[in-house]
C-alpha cells in the first residue's frame, strides 16, 4: 500500500502550508518596539506566562500550517494504493469505459436468447459496481465506434435507459478501435481506478480488422502508451455461442451480353462455417419476388457459388437479394443486389482533321469540321476509323444504348465538360493543348477515355503527349504482318471476350494486317487476342477515369476484323465498361457510403428511404457528373433514393462478409492483443463481480483530509481566542 | 483671570503648556487654591486666607493690627504665621521616569508636581529642598526659604532630564543620613526598584523622626497596561528587550503589579508613610490636597 496524488497538478498548493510561517516571520520583523519604563514584571512573568504565550503562538504555526497543508492535500485528491478485498466501502473513484459488441454478431441466438441480450445484462451487473462519483462510459464495438454515454458522469438511470434503447446492428465488429476509443477516455481520467470492460463475441475478425500490437493501439489514440494503458486494467467478458454458421458473403450482377435485352447473371458467393458439411437452397429474389432457386453444397469451412440467369423485362431500377435458409445468425443468410436501368450513353467520337465527308450528322458544333462518312465514295478503304466506330455504335439497331456523336479534333477544345461519359479517339494523329487540357479535365472528371491507334497516329507526339495522359508508356512502330492470322479460340481470354461466339467458335479468316506495339506503364489489364498478341490495354489514367488503347487501326487497311460480329460487340462491351466510372458505386456494406448517380442539374438533395421504412437526406456529391451519397448506413438491405416521389436510383448494403465468420480469438491471443493492459479473462456472472472487486482497490482520502483540515481549523479557534490565551 | 480659568491648571496637559516653570508652579498652586474656596477645607491655607472680624475667643496673635490701624476695627488673619518646616522634595529623575507615551512624562508630571509644591512651601514661608536622583544623588539644593529659593529650585527642575537607572534605597539612606533636623520628605518617583531597598529607605526616615508623603507616580499604561498587538517591550533603563503578547499576558501583568502597589501602599501604611499614588492624568490639586493635610498635621 501507498499515498498517491490523483490530481496531482494541486500537489504544489501544499506550499501555502509555509505562509503561516511566512507570515509570522514577516510579522516578526514588524513588531513595533515600545520603549517601556521597566520590564521587570514582564521578565517575572517570563518563566511561566510568557513561555506558555510562545508555546501557544509555535503551536498556533502549525496548526494553521496544517490546516493549509491538509486543505491543499485534500485538493489534490490522496489516494492509498493498496487491495481491500470485498470493501466496497473502501471504494476509491472509478472510472469505467465499457465496451459492448453490438454488431451483427451479437445477434445470434444461443440458449434461448440473443447474445446482445447477455451482454446488456452483463453492462447492467458492472454498472451496480459503480456509485455516486465515479465515471462511466459506453462504447459500442460495431463500426464504426458509438460513444453512447460519452460524458463520463455515471447515473444508473442515465445508463439504464441507454440500455433498454440498445439493439444489436447490423454492422461488422471493430473491437479494435473501440477500445482505443476507450483507452483515450480513460486516459484523460484522474481516478484511480481506471477498467475497461469488453464485453462480446470476441469475433477473431473484429480483432483482426486493423488490430496490431498494442503499441500501435497507443499510437493511433495520440497518447502515450503508458497513458494509454498504463494502470488501466481490463477485463475481457466472452459471451460465447455457437459459430457454426452459413452465410451469403458476396452476390455479383453481370449483363449477359449478346443474348436477350434485360438478361442479367446473378453470382452468389457461399461459405459454410459450420463444422461439419451442408447442402443448402439458394434462392434467388427480384424485385421481391423468387426467381430461381438452385441448391449447394459446401464442405466444412468450404465456399460454394450459385449463378442464376435472369431477365428483366422493363429497363428501369430493379433490386433482389440472394437467400439461404436461416440458421443461428439471420442477417448474414440474405444478400441484396440492384440492378440499374441501362441509360443511352453519349459517346463522343473525336476522328482527324480534314475535309468533311460527310454532313449533317447529330452533335457537331457549327463550323467545327465535322468527319464522317464518306458520300458515295464507294471506297471502304476511304473511309477512317471515326466513321466504323459511328457505325459500330448505332443508336438504331434493337438494343442499342449508345448515342456517338462526331466530332474533329479541333472542335474538342470547345465541348461542353462532363457531358460525354466516354470519349473515343479514333485515329488522331495529335491533339492542340487546350484538347489536351480538354481530356485531362475530362479523364480527372471520372469520364472513359477509348484510344484507337491508325495509320494517322502521330507516334513521337502521342509517346510524348498523350500516353501520359494515360499512365506512360510508348508506342512502337507498326508491324505489318500480311499473312492471315487465325483467333482460335477467341472465347478464351479476357472477360470482354466471353460469351461471344463465332460460328463454331473459331474465328477463321481474319487478316490482321498492321498492329503497333505497345508498352504502356502499370497497365491494368491487357486483351489478347490469341494468335495475334496483345490487342488492347486498360489502365487507369493518373488524372482518374477510365482508358483504354487499342492497338489496331479498324479501317481494312489494317485488318479485316469482322464488323458485326467481332467488333461491334467488343466496342460496345468496351464503351459500357469505360462508362462504369459514370455509373459509381451502387452498394456498399454496412458503415459505408452509399454512392448513386444523380443528376447534377436537379434541384435539391433526394430523400432515401431506408430498409426499415425510414427517410434520410441524401448529400450532393461534388463533380461534373454528380452523385448523391448516403454515408454511414447502418443497415441491410436496398435504399431507395427519391426525388418529388420518383424513385431516382438504388442501392444495395449488406453485411460484412467477415462478419459471418463467429470464430472468437482465443485467451492467450487476448490477453496479447491487449498487451501491456492488465488483462483479466472473465465470465459474466458472480464471478465477474467478484473478480472486479477483488481487483479494485484504494482508498481516496480527500474526505478524511478534509476532516483533518476542519478539526485543526476547530482546535485554532479554540487556540487562538483571547481566552485560551489568558489561560 | 477667573477662577475655572486657574482650575483648568491642575490638569496635567494644559500645565506642560505652559511656557516657564515658575509659571506652571504658580497657575497650579493659583488653581488649587482657587478650588480650596469652594471646598470644605475652606481655613487651611495659610497665607492666603481671608480676613475675618475678631470673634470673642480668637487668639489675640491673630489680629492684624495693620488692618486694625487702618480701619480701626479688629480683624484676624487665618494662619499668618511662620513655621520652621524644612521640606525636602525627592525628585526621581531615573530613564524610567521619562516614560509617557503620549501625554506627558511621569518626569514631567512630577516635576510640574515638585515646583508646585515647591512654591506653595515658600509661600508658606517653609524651607523647601531639592534632591533629585538616579541610582545616586544628581542635584541636591538644601532647604531654603529665602525668596531666591523659588527660583533657583524651579530652574533646576527645569532642567532635570531623565536618565540612568534608579537607585533609591540607596539615596534615601544617604540623604538620610545628611538630614540633621526633622522635616517633610516627600518622595516624588515611579518607585520602579526593588521594594526590598526602597522601604528600607523610606523607613529609615521614619526612624529620624522625618514626616515621609510619598508621591508614587505611574504612567496610565503602565497600570493598564492597554497594548494590543505583539510588541517589543524595551527596558528605558537596562536597555533589553521581550517581545510579547500584551492581550495574552495582560492580566498576569495587572496582577503583578497591583501585588506590587499593595505592598508599597501596605508597608508604608505600617510606617506611618503617606503613600498617594497618582498617574499622570490626575490633576494635581490630589497630591497638593494630600500635602496640605500632611502640613496640617505636622501645625
Amino acid at each position: 500500500m501507498g499515498l498517491t496524488f490523483l490530481n496531482t497538478a494541486f500537489l504544489f498548493t501544499a506550499f501555502a502550508a509555509l505562509l503561516p510561517l511566512i507570515i509570522h516571520m514577516i510579522s516578526r520583523r514588524r513588531v513595533d518596539t515600545i520603549d517601556f519604563s521597566s520590564i521587570r514584571f514582564l521578565k517575572q512573568l517570563e518563566r511561566k506566562k510568557i513561555r506558555r504565550v510562545r508555546i501557544r503562538q509555535i503551536l498556533l504555526l502549525i496548526i494553521r500550517s496544517l490546516i493549509l497543508l491538509f486543505a491543499a492535500l485534500a485538493m489534490a485528491r490522496p489516494t492509498l494504493r493498496g487491495a481491500f478485498e470485498g470493501g466496497v466501502s473502501t471504494h476509491a473513484r472509478t472510472s469505467v469505459a465499457i465496451v459492448i459488441d453490438d454488431s451483427a454478431s451479437m445477434s445470434r441466438r444461443a440458449n434461448g436468447g440473443a447474445l446482445f441480450d447477455e451482454a446488456v445484462a452483463t453492462v447492467r451487473a458492472i454498472a451496480g459496481l459503480l456509485s455516486g462519483g465515479d465515471e462511466a462510459f459506453l462504447l459500442t464495438a460495431s463500426s464504426p465506434t458509438g460513444i453512447v454515454v460519452g460524458d463520463g458522469t455515471f447515473s444508473p438511470d442515465v445508463l439504464a435507459d441507454e440500455l433498454d434503447g440498445l439493439r444489436p446492428t447490423e454492422a461488422g465488429t471493430d473491437s479494435r478501435r473501440a477500445v482505443a476509443t476507450a483507452l483515450e477516455y480513460l486516459g484523460a481520467s484522474r481516478n484511480l481506478n481506471r477498467e475497461m470492460y469488453v464485453i462480446g463475441d470476441m469475433q477473431q475478425s473484429g480483432w483482426e480488422n486493423e488490430v496490431g500490437p498494442s503499441v500501435e493501439m497507443s499510437g493511433e489514440t495520440g497518447l502515450p502508451a503508458e497513458t494509454a494503458g498504463g494502470d488501466v486494467r481490463a477485463y475481457l467478458v466472452p459471451v460465447t455461442g455457437p459459430t457454426g454458421n452459413c452465410a451469403v458473403t458476396a452476390v455479383r450482377v453481370e449483363r449477359r451480353y449478346g443474348g436477350t435485352p434485360g438478361m442479367y447473371a446473378v453470382i452468389a458467393e457461399m461459405r459454410n462455417l459450420a463444422a461439419r458439411s451442408c447442402e443448402i437452397p439458394v434462392r434467388l429474389f427480384v424485385d421481391g419476388i423468387q426467381v430461381g432457386q438452385t441448391g449447394v453444397t459446401m464442405e466444412e469451412g468450404a465456399g460454394g457459388s450459385a449463378v442464376f440467369s435472369t431477365a428483366v423485362d422493363v429497363n428501369e431500377w430493379h433490386s433482389g437479394w440472394v437467400e439461404i435458409p436461416a440458421d443461428i445468425l439471420d442477417v448474414d443468410n440474405r444478400r441484396y443486389f440492384v440492378i440499374r436501368p441501362e441509360e443511352r450513353i453519349e459517346v463522343l467520337v473525336v476522328g482527324s482533321d480534314g475535309a468533311p465527308r460527310s454532313g449533317g450528322r447529330v452533335g457537331a458544333p457549327e463550323g467545327s469540321g465535322r468527319v464522317g462518312a464518306p458520300e458515295g465514295s464507294g471506297r471502304v478503304g476511304a473511309l477512317d476509323d471515326s466513321y466504323y466506330i459511328e457505325r459500330a455504335l448505332d443508336p438504331t439497331r434493337a438494343g442499342v444504348r449508345f448515342r456517338p456523336v462526331m466530332l474533329t479534333a479541333a472542335a474538342l477544345a470547345h465541348q461542353e465538360q462532363g457531358r460525354f461519359p466516354v470519349v473515343v479517339l479514333a485515329d488522331i494523329g495529335r491533339l492542340d493543348d487546350a484538347a489536351e487540357r480538354w481530356i485531362e479535365r475530362h479523364l480527372s472528371g471520372s469520364g472513359g477515355l477509348l484510344a484507337v491507334l491508325g495509320g494517322g497516329t502521330d507516334i513521337r507526339y502521342w509517346n510524348a503527349e498523350l500516353l501520359p495522359l494515360l499512365g506512360g508508356g510508348s508506342i512502337l512502330a507498326p508491324v505489318e504482318r500480311w499473312s492471315g492470322v487465325r483467333l482460335a479460340p477467341v472465347s478464351a481470354g479476357h472477360p470482354l471476350l466471353a460469351g461471344l461466339v463465332f460460328g463454331d467458335g473459331l474465328i477463321d479468316d481474319v487478316a490482321v494486317r498492321k498492329t503497333f506495339r505497345v508498352e504502356i506503364d502499370g497497365a491494368d489489364e491487357i486483351m489478347e487476342l490469341p494468335g495475334i498478341g496483345p490487342a488492347m490495354v486498360a489502365t487507369t489514367p493518373p488524372a482518374g477515369g477510365a482508358a483504354a488503347l487499342l492497338y489496331t487501326g479498324i479501317d481494312p487497311a489494317w485488318s479485316d476484323i469482322p464488323r458485326s460480329g467481332l467488333l461491334v460487340p467488343l466496342l460496345h462491351r468496351i464503351t459500357g465498361r469505360l462508362a462504369e466510372p459514370a455509373v459509381r458505386e451502387l452498394h456498399c456494406l454496412v458503415g459505408g457510403d452509399l454512392v448513386v448517380p444523380y443528376d447534377p442539374s436537379h434541384a435539391g438533395a433526394p430523400v432515401v428511404l431506408l430498409p426499415d421504412g425510414g427517410e434520410e437526406s441524401a448529400t450532393r456529391m461534388s463533380g461534373s457528373r454528380g452523385g448523391a451519397s448516403l454515408r454511414g448506413v447502418s443497415q441491410t438491405g436496398i435504399y431507395e433514393f427519391m426525388e418529388n416521389g420518383e424513385l431516382l436510383a438504388m442501392g444495395a448494403v449488406n453485411l460484412p462478409g467477415e462478419e459471418s465468420e463467429l470464430a472468437a480469438v482465443s485467451e492467450a491471443g487476448m490477453t496479447q492483443l491487449l498487451d501491456p493492459l492488465e488483462v483479466s479473462i472473465v465470465t459474466p456472472g458472480a464471478e465477474l463481480k467478484e473478480e472486479i472487486l477483488v481487483a479494485r482497490h484504494g482508498r481516496e482520502l480527500w474526505r478524511t483530509f478534509v476532516y483533518i483540515a476542519l478539526a485543526l481549523l476547530a482546535l485554532e479557534m479554540y487556540v487562538a481566542r483571547p481566552r485560551f490565551a489568558r489561560q | 483671570m477667573s477662577e475655572d480659568s486657574y482650575r483648568r491648571f491642575l490638569d496635567p496637559t494644559v500645565v506642560s503648556k505652559l511656557a516657564t516653570m515658575e509659571l506652571r508652579a504658580r497657575l497650579v498652586v493659583e488653581g488649587f487654591v482657587t478650588g480650596l474656596h469652594r471646598s470644605p477645607y475652606k481655613g487651611f491655607s495659610v497665607e492666603f486666607a481671608e480676613h475675618r472680624q475678631y470673634m470673642p475667643g480668637d487668639p489675640l496673635k491673630h489680629i492684624d493690627w495693620k488692618v486694625f490701624g487702618k480701619t480701626d476695627r479688629f480683624y484676624i488673619k487665618e494662619y499668618e504665621e511662620e513655621t520652621n518646616l524644612r521640606g525636602y522634595i525627592l525628585l526621581d529623575a531615573s530613564a524610567s521616569m521619562g516614560f509617557g507615551a503620549d501625554r506627558i512624562t511621569k518626569l514631567e508630571y512630577s516635576s510640574y508636581l515638585a515646583a508646585a509644591l515647591i512654591y506653595l512651601m515658600l509661600k508658606q514661608q517653609d524651607s523647601a529642598g531639592l534632591l533629585v536622583f538616579d541610582e545616586s544623588i544628581r542635584e541636591f539644593v538644601p532647604p531654603r526659604s529665602n525668596p531666591r529659593q523659588l527660583h533657583l529650585l524651579l530652574s533646576e527642575l527645569d532642567k532635570t532630564k531623565a536618565s540612568s537607572r534608579t537607585g533609591i534605597g540607596e539615596v534615601l539612606h544617604e540623604l538620610a543620613k545628611r538630614m540633621r533636623r526633622r522635616g517633610l520628605v516627600i518622595l516624588i518617583s515611579d518607585l520602579l526598584d526593588d521594594p526590598d531597598k526602597v522601604i528600607p529607605g523610606l523607613k529609615h526616615f521614619r526612624h529620624l523622626k522625618h514626616e515621609v508623603i510619598v508621591f508614587h507616580v505611574l504612567d496610565p499604561r503602565e497600570v493598564e497596561f492597554r497594548f494590543e498587538a505583539d510588541a517589543t517591550f524595551r527596558d528605558m533603563e537596562t536597555g533589553e528587550m521581550m517581545t510579547t503578547e500584551p492581550l495574552a499576558i495582560r492580566g498576569d501583568y495587572l496582577a503583578a503589579v497591583d501585588e506590587w502597589t499593595a505592598r508599597l501602599r501596605r508597608e508604608c501604611a505600617e510606617s506611618r508613610i503617606d503613600y498617594v499614588q497618582v498617574l499622570t492624568s490626575t490633576p494635581y490639586d490630589r497630591a497638593l490636597f494630600s500635602y496640605l493635610e500632611k502640613r496640617k498635621r505636622l501645625g
